[in-house]
């Protein structure tokens, strides 16, 4: 995938959560975004992912330059999957209804054809026992593969995951990064942020630093994690690799 | 339960049966004539009438407030400040007036002198097209506030999954915001259609002539008291209790699923 961001700034009241942010990457499969709390990387996956229109900027996503009318930011999410750091399964179906009604209803396969890709996907992730269970009765782990299931059921062109593994304890993580990894040695293209380093690190094509709103630092994972340039950086890299 | 209290609750059972039949005793020696239900029968055919225009008049004010309970939602949830404001200025004009008063007013100096010939004119009864408009729309302003209020507790993340998966903004609320939400105002919503049901007995102001109307010319007509007063309450019931049961056995199937 190709990505091209130019001076994308949004602000939310006085916050300026993305502040002029330009981010040039010509060829990439998985690119990891870093940074502190705060830093925007939600914001930037929002934006990337269609979610949230930038006051100023331009992004273009291989041959898509994102605009603000809704109808055109609609039809590129529908092309896009995304993942949510609290799952945001929908609550009242279950994991399988939450997987083919977006196939049913925006990509109009037929019942049958959705529910054949659903539980393709779901035997893929080890899900299809839990295939009729409401997300509340499945676990955290169970919930997000769902999640991801649900997302990269209609093929998406870029799969977009927000600190994936956030919400989870160590073994349910180890489980969806290496799910995140597979799909990722598969080919599938992806932007996702994770305070996960040696993941960042394993999986990634190209990390970007995000602080302040800003990229401070855009690399390939040897580069960015051994000899980080930026100030911010490197502090930042020295306090999360000392435990 | 423990045995004391299965014992303890039998014991005030039989009390309250009891007192129950010592009071209805009561009340039916001091009637001073016998309970005549020839009376009733003679007004069967007014009163089955009357009945079933109230039914009549609740299905069609029950349809009727859905609409206008979803224009109010919609409303309140417009982009332009405007349509909001006239919005919730109108939604707490109507829910802090009585419905004595909107029905009266609305008929007898709104709707009347403009409706009336022309509705007449095609061989429509405007009473009972006008007093299901004004109840309509009086439930129809609690059914928008019920509903706002259920569309504003499903949290953002539900929306922002909505949109992520695809949905046009139709399909987030059709697919998405309305089941959660509907689930969660259920109870409201079956008050809501109970109290339609009830308050539809106020057209009689207007001279419509639903079951509480016929009834009461009955009354007033051959001097009937519990003769005419226990058909109308069981009239009333038969309509109201499937709504309200029909709530409970929802919830219920609701709360199990979550
Ligand atoms: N919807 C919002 N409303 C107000 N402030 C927000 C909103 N979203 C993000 N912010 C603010 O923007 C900044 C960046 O947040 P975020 O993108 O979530 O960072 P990160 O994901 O790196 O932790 C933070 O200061 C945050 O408080
Ligand atoms: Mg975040």
């Amino acid at each position: 995938m190709k990505l091209d961001l130019r001076d994308v700034t949004k602000v939310f009241g006085t916050t300026r959560a993305l502040d002029e942010l330009s981010l040039q990457i010509p060829e990439a499969r998985v690119l990891v975004l870093i940074g502190p709390s705060g830093g925007g990387k939600s914001t930037l996956l929002r934006v990337l992912g269609g979610l949230e229109v930038p006051d100023q900027g331009s992004v273009t996503l291989n041959e898509h330059r994102l605009n603000a009318d809704p109808e055109s930011l609609q039809a590129y999410r529908r092309r896009n999957g995304f993942v949510f750091q609290q799952f945001n399964l929908f609550p009242h179906l279950n994991a399988r209804r939450n997987i083919t009604l977006p196939l049913e209803k925006v990509h109009g396969h037929s019942p049958e054809a959705a529910r054949a890709l659903a539980d393709q996907s779901l035997t893929r992730f080890g899900l299809l026992d839990h295939a009729t269970k409401l997300p509340s009765q499945l676990s955290g782990g169970q919930q997000q593969r769902v999640g991801i299931a649900r997302a990269i059921a209609f093929s998406p062109e870029v799969l977009f995951l927000d600190e994936p593994t956030s919400a989870l304890d160590p073994e349910m993580t180890a489980e969806v990064l290496e799910l995140i990894q597979e799909l990722a040695e598969a080919g599938q293209d992806i932007i996702l942020s994770t305070h996960e380093m040696g993941f960042a690190r394993a999986v990634a094509d190209q990390v970007a630093f995000v602080a302040s709103g800003q990229i401070a630092e855009s690399n390939p994972p040897q580069a960015l994690f051994n000899a980080p340039v930026s100030p911010v950086c490197q502090r930042f890299l020295s306090r999360v690799m000392r435990y | 339960m423990t045995r004391r209290q299965v014992i303890a609750n039998a014991v005030v059972a039989v009390i309250l049966v009891a007192a129950f039949a010592v009071f209805c005793t009561l009340v039916l020696n001091s009637l001073g004539r016998p309970v005549d239900w020839s009376k009733a029968w003679a007004y069967r055919e007014s009163l089955w009438r009357g009945w079933t225009v109230t039914l009549g008049i609740s299905l069609a004010a029950l349809l009727g407030s859905i609409v206008f309970g979803l224009a109010f939602l919609l409303g309140q949830r417009s982009r332009l400040p405007v349509v909001r404001w006239t919005c919730r200025g109108f939604l707490e004009f109507v829910r802090d007036t009585p419905l004595l008063v909107h029905l009266l007013f609305g008929y007898f100096v709104i709707f009347a002198p403009l409706l009336s010939r022309p509705l007449a004119g095609i061989g429509w009864d405007d009473k009972v097209l006008i007093g299901i408009v004004l109840l309509s729309m009086f439930a129809g302003a609690y059914l928008g506030e019920i509903l706002r209020g259920g569309v504003d507790s499903i949290p953002a993340t539900q929306w922002d999954a909505a949109r992520a998966v695809g949905f046009s903004p139709f399909q987030v609320y059709r697919y998405v915001i309305f089941p959660q939400a509907l689930r969660r105002v259920l109870p409201a919503i079956a008050g809501l259609f109970v109290s339609l049901i009830k308050d539809s007995s106020l057209l009689n102001v207007i001279g419509v002539s639903e079951y509480f109307y016929n009834t009461k010319n009955f009354i007033s007509r051959s001097y009937a008291g519990l003769e005419g007063y226990l058909p109308l309450t069981l009239g009333y019931l038969i309509l109201t209790l499937p709504v309200a049961w029909l709530a409970h056995w929802l919830e219920r199937r609701f709360r199990d699923e979550t």
